[in-house]
């Protein structure tokens, strides 16, 4: 087995790694880079804790390995932020209170954000939001907060700029 | 815990295929979406993972008014999903992909992939059955086709030979006065189906069946045509009683294994009532046309 | 489907002029870390010259541990220790400390394995990989001992004994009774109506995001901290110490965040417990994290029970008597589960007045997982029982069973006898409002129907089994020279915003702005001691805490504005919205700042710190207050399939006064996701002691796009027992929805579901044994 020289540009910063090839895109980003707000809950590609971007794509980064990533726009929770101000999904999580124990909060942001990117400026509906995040499990919330949270957004609630 | 791997990263897929050849205990890895998971449990633990994640070659669809649709292999179920061609001639495969795993795994996971795990429970299968598809594999050596019925062998066992991978499947233009649905059924929208259905009905002028197709998705280890209840419908004036009946003989035509999510008892009624149901929507989307 | 979200209305919350920050919208507390990513949980720690850990688990449901061989591990490079029970002082320990019998766990068992998953050694090394590796190499020798899975074979004379000295496997007794039970039933015989019934409920498990996980860490002067995934950081300081024959104030442990608790995780666990003990070998930082498979078949899950009830009613639908018979599925080892036991049976009383009523519980030892306490602690399984059967015996009757539960409801200051004292309730009016609710539904169409439950719960437990000489609940208020207050907290926040709470009740106490609070907790070096999150009791306990602290903060600062304004004695201050001023003359005053600044001169340069504590007393057998709920749960049941489409869950709520509005909502939404679960997705199904499905494939949990809509109502009461009138919620709101959607079914279907959870097969083949029945 030999290790690998990859880069990965996560948030926008290119981050070079030395890996043994079977490492996760998961392992990559909390534990070689060292960024852990991205979380792991299960390990059948089925609680969604580890989602992130890929080229504004939602993915299961525990089901990734990290050499399939390189030369990809890879944004995780800890991007959402500029500059300290926060992105609309993430103010309307706050208003909404679409949170409680946080594990599965930055995976479901991700798909939240994954889905308003690829929805902007359309109409969309309340099931559509829910599929939008059925691939991510939270065991506290009952969901429905996180869809008013999403709701807003699209609405218009919290317009940048 | 994932065993230890030389990884190969072919730049074509002529190279792909050549590396496929000279690499004795190699594996394919494309999305990766179920391959990890048994990888993770130390159920496969190949020498070499040959990655063809990133081969622009395979990842294409086309459409064409006489030849169809062709999907390359590593076409992404999320691609297929939103695809509007799809959407306009094959509305079954959206319908499919839209409840199949969820958007993460879509966005990442192929067709491709999907077809080359071969699990009995996958959605893509009966549908693609269904629609009648043919699937073209190839090897450094050369390239076949066949039917994609004929594709699936065993559980999670295809009829590639050793250095063989996935590189499209066709699915034909649908005939006139044909409609074509599916269902799986479980307990959560998005999860593999305890058993799925997938049904095609062609008429004849009016209300008489011309071809059917009825196929099963986890009834057993491959997804399987119920031939019986196909042949039961060709011919036949269609409506409920005929539908029903259609469900009886599917429902005994097929081997369901029980688990702890279902018997196998009601494994083979549910399959009755979605056979019976996929019939009547298929001949009601027929009608329409 | 609607493409409309409707708005979130709080008109159904009384609005409180008087309350400046009580239940007001307020951010959570730790929203912004946990939004940002910036939360660092257990799970995340990395300390410095760390090992990880990896469990060894025993295959066999029963066996005695002949001999471990442990030497080829520990010649693999990169291993760094590994531990078996000789390792440790060998303590049976329990959290029902007061009780030695109870108290029946080696977490790394000397002598026996239980349970297929028990943990028989433990292995520190440098990477998780080579831990995971080494286990392999550990030899353990058993010799099979013929286990046992079912509590009703358990008991049997013949059965195998799994607690030496344990009769019968008869781990738990309880024993509940008031009033002349036969009698009441002898008079239902003469010209009244009995039914009796058996249930059986289901394992279902906490399944919490974040596994079990710990990171110990042992140094050469003794002292230990320990980083935890837990509910109660002070429990698992003094089990710890219990278990390594240390002093309390020698360990230390923290939990700044929790990514779910639901009940499984304030008992000392297998991660904890061999950190701490392969730190210790080491004098490294040890860090162990169950996969989620570990955690579904090594972490203890909620109490399966075999439920039978007896009930006797008048003809016009006066309750009478009833009687419970409760065999308990123990597991194991303890746990928790004689509280479970216990709480169970006064909850199948539960919310109404009988004249006799008897419970006999039994909680039985069985080779399988450990069950312990999970959200609603017995109340869910009990309700799923009793809600039904009322609900059938209605029927039976051509009762309304609006009009029955009304007549027999609790009602404010009723004395259950010799268990409880109700103060406030607000059961009728929940009634009225859900009857309204359905009715206003109008016909909903075949096979779709609406099922309603009544409940109640505890708020905080009176018990004092963990035998602690402490308060339950204390916190300490700091206040700073520039207004900043400081409060520290021994309760825990595992998701629930307990954190937030506590903050808005010292916030409206002080009379400042939540922004001024700065919230101290889950941490032993600077929490007081708390008995931690569970029992629905956070609110009630550690907010009486709060405010008390809170009150004599602010009395000592109103001394320097009583000395400094020289008013009339019939005259008295307060502080609202930072102004300090007269009550019957709000426009005289000074700023709380002003205030402040003078008050810490006055006293020597010492900041404002205010003591506060809660302990329970005289409170009768269960707890001060009791929240009380009706629940509808609006079901569409295909009859071919079986399968349950949920369209709405209402509740009408009482949980005295809201403090926490956003929380209140996400506490009845989550309670709903994980008891629509518990009513008829999740099971544990196991063959021989092993579970068949420990993983998140296989075990099913809601997800956003089966999840019903809910709403909730509040009913506006005062509970003079909590602070502001507040109870609890969150607990209670897990009871009734199994119940519900049951009721639902049967309306829909004519379906008696006595079995847990309600499958589409059980649906299927129930339809089928009625259409058989029907056509006899």
């Amino acid at each position: 087995m030999e290790k690998r020289l990859i880069t990965l540009n996560v948030n926008g910063i290119d981050y070079e790694l030395y890996i043994n090839p079977k490492t996760l895109l998961v392992e990559a980003i909390r534990d070689h880079i060292g960024l852990t707000g991205t979380k792991r809950g299960c390990d059948t590609v089925s609680c969604g804790a580890c989602t992130v971007m890929i080229d504004d794509m939602s993915v299961k980064s525990c089901s990734i390995l990290a050499v399939q990533a390189e030369g990809k726009k890879i944004t995780t929770v800890e991007g959402l932020e500029k500059n300290g101000e926060l992105s609309p999904i993430q103010k309307a999580f706050l208003d909404n209170g679409s949170f409680q124990c946080g594990f599965c909060t930055p995976g479901m942001l991700m798909s939240a954000s994954a889905f308003l990117k690829e929805n902007e400026g359309k109409d969309v509906t309340e099931e559509e939001i829910r599929e939008g995040i059925e691939g991510n499990i939270c065991r506290c919330t009952g969901y429905n907060s996180i869809v008013r949270a999403i709701e807003s957004v699209v609405k218009g609630n919290y317009k940048e700029g | 815990m994932i065993h230890d791997f030389h990884y190969l990263k072919p730049g074509t897929l002529k190279e792909a295929l050549a590396m496929y050849a000279d690499h004795e205990d190699c594996k394919v890895i494309c999305g990766g979406q179920s391959l990890l998971i048994v990888m993770r449990q130390g159920m496969i633990a190949p020498e070499y993972l040959l990655d063809i994640k990133h081969l622009n070659e395979l990842n294409y669809i086309k459409f064409d008014e006489k030849d169809g649709l062709r999907l390359g292999a590593t076409t992404t179920h999320r691609a297929i999903e939103k695809s509007e061609v799809i959407k306009k001639y094959y509305p079954a495969l959206v319908a499919m992909e839209n409840k199949l795993a969820s958007i993460q795994v879509r966005n990442w996971g192929t067709i491709g992939g999907n077809l080359a795990h071969a699990d009995p429970a996958g959605d893509p299968a009966p549908v693609l059955i269904a629609l009648k598809a043919d699937i073209k594999v190839g090897s450094a050596k050369g390239e076949r086709t066949m039917p994609l019925d004929e594709f699936f062998v065993d559980y999670f066992e295809t009829a590639m030979e050793k250095g063989e991978l996935v590189l499209e499947v066709h699915v034909p233009v649908t005939e006139p006065k044909t409609g074509i649905a599916y269902q799986k059924f479980n307990y959560l929208t998005n999860d593999m189906g305890i058993v799925g259905v997938a049904a095609s009905v062609t008429l004849n002028g009016g209300n008489t069946c011309k071809d059917a197709r009825v196929v099963l998705g986890n009834a057993g280890p491959t997804p399987r045509r119920s031939k019986k209840a196909e042949e039961f419908l060709i011919g036949k004036a269609l409506n409920d009683d005929v539908f029903t009946e259609a469900g009886k003989i599917a429902s005994e035509d097929c081997e369901p294994i029980a688990d702890i999510h279902a018997s196998e008892e009601f494994r083979r009624h549910v399959i009755g009532v979605l056979t019976k149901r996929m019939l009547k929507k298929a001949y009601q989307e027929a009608q329409g046309k | 489907m609607s493409t409309e979200i409707k708005e979130l209305k709080f008109t159904t919350f009384k609005t409180n002029v008087k309350y400046s920050v009580i239940n007001k919208k307020v951010h959570n507390i730790d929203g912004l870390a946990k939004v940002t990513g910036r939360a660092t949980y257990t799970f995340d720690v990395k300390l410095p010259n760390m090992l990880y850990g990896k469990i060894l688990r025993s295959p066999h449901p029963h066996a005695r541990i002949v001999k471990i061989d442990a030497s080829k591990a520990l010649a693999m490079p990169g291993v760094m220790a590994v531990a078996t029970g000789q390792d440790t002082p060998g303590v049976k320990q329990g959290i029902w400390r007061r009780y030695p019998e109870l108290c029946d766990e080696q977490i790394l068992p000397l002598e026996k394995v239980r349970y297929i998953g028990e943990p028989v050694a433990a292995v520190a090394a440098v990477t998780e990989e080579i831990a995971e590796k080494a286990l392999e190499l550990i030899d353990v020798e058993y010799e099979e001992l013929t286990p046992v899975f079912q509590p009703l074979d358990a008991i049997r004379k013949d059965a195998p004994i799994i607690h030496e000295g344990v009769e019968r496997n008869i781990n738990v007794t309880r024993h509940i009774e008031w009033g002349d039970v036969d009698d009441a039933f002898a008079e239902a015989e003469k010209d009244g109506y009995i039914r009796e019934d058996w249930f059986r409920t289901s394992s279902q498990h906490h399944m919490c995001m974040e596994t079990r996980a710990a990171v110990s860490s042992y140094t050469p002067d003794g002292k230990l901290t320990v980083y935890c995934s837990t509910q109660s950081p002070y429990y698992m300081q003094a089990l710890l110490a219990g278990v390594l024959n240390m002093r309390e104030g020698d360990i230390r442990v923290i939990a700044h965040y929790v990514g779910g608790g639901f009940g499984g995780k304030f008992e000392l666990d297998a991660a904890i417990f061999c950190s701490a003990v392969l730190s210790k070998k080491t004098f490294r930082p040890v860090k162990i994290v169950f996969t989620r498979e570990e955690d579904f078949i090594a972490s203890k899950r909620r109490t399966p029970m075999h439920y039978y009830i007896r009930t006797a009613m008048k003809k016009d639908g006066t309750f009478l008597a009833r009687e419970v018979r409760v065999f308990t599925n123990g597991g194991a080892y303890t746990g928790m589960g004689a509280t479970a036991l216990y709480l169970t049976g006064f909850f199948c009383s539960f919310p109404y007045k009988w004249r006799g009523y008897r419970y006999d519980g039994y909680r039985v030892y069985t080779n399988t997982l450990p069950s312990t306490a999970m959200r609603g602690f017995g109340a869910p399984q009990a309700m799923f029982c009793s809600e039904q059967q009322i609900e059938w015996m209605c029927a039976d009757l051509g009762l309304d069973p609006f009009e029955v539960r009304r007549k027999n409801a609790h009602t404010e200051c009723y004395e259950v006898p010799g268990q409880a004292y109700i103060q406030s309730c607000g059961m009728t009016q929940c009634i009225d409002k859900i009857e309204q609710w359905i009715k206003s539904k109008g016909n909903l169409g075949p096979n779709r129907a609406i099922g309603v439950s009544a409940a109640g719960f505890m708020s905080g437990g009176i018990f004092n089994w963990f035998d602690t000489p402490y308060s339950f609940s204390s916190a300490v208020v700091v206040i700073n020279y520039d207004g900043k207050v400081d409060l520290y907290v021994g309760c825990q926040d595992i998701g629930q915003g307990s954190n937030t709470t506590m903050a808005i009740i010292c916030a409206e106490t002080l009379g400042v702005k939540i922004e001024d609070i700065n919230v101290y907790s889950g941490d032993t070096a600077h929490s007081p001691a708390d008995l931690g999150a569970w029992g629905s009791r956070q609110t009630l306990m550690a907010g009486n805490a709060v405010k008390m602290a809170a009150e004599d903060a602010k009395r000592q600062l109103l001394e320097f504005a009583y000395a400094e304004m020289g008013l009339n004695i019939v005259y008295d201050l307060d502080i609202k919205d930072r102004w300090v001023h007269v009550i019957a003359r709000p426009e005289r005053g000074m700023k709380y700042e002003d205030l402040v600044k003078r008050a810490i001169r006055g006293k020597d340069g010492q900041r404002i710190i205010g003591r506060g504590y809660y302990t329970p007393h005289r409170k009768g057998m269960i707890s001060p207050a009791y929240s009380y709920m009706m629940q509808a749960v609006d079901a569409e049941i295909d009859p071919e399939t079986g399968k349950i489409t949920l369209h709405e869950v209402m509740t009408a709520h009482d949980c005295g006064q809201p403090i926490n509005p956003l929380g209140l909502i996400g506490q009845l939404e989550g309670a709903a996701s994980m008891a629509l679960g518990f009513g008829y997705l999740e099971d544990q199904p196991m063959d021989e002691g092993k579970i068949l499905n420990p993983n998140l494939v296989d075990y099913k949990v809601i997800r956003a796009t089966e999840m019903p809509k809910t709403d909730m109502i509040e009913i506006d009461t005062y509970e003079a027992e909590g602070p502001y009138g507040a109870k609890e919620a969150g607990e209670g709101l897990t009871n009734p929805t199994a119940a519900a959607l049951g009721n639902a079914i049967f309306h829909a279907l004519g379906l008696q579901m006595k079995e847990l959870p309600i499958t589409p097969e059980k649906i299927v083949n129930a339809l089928k044994e009625k259409k058989e029945k029907e056509g006899k």
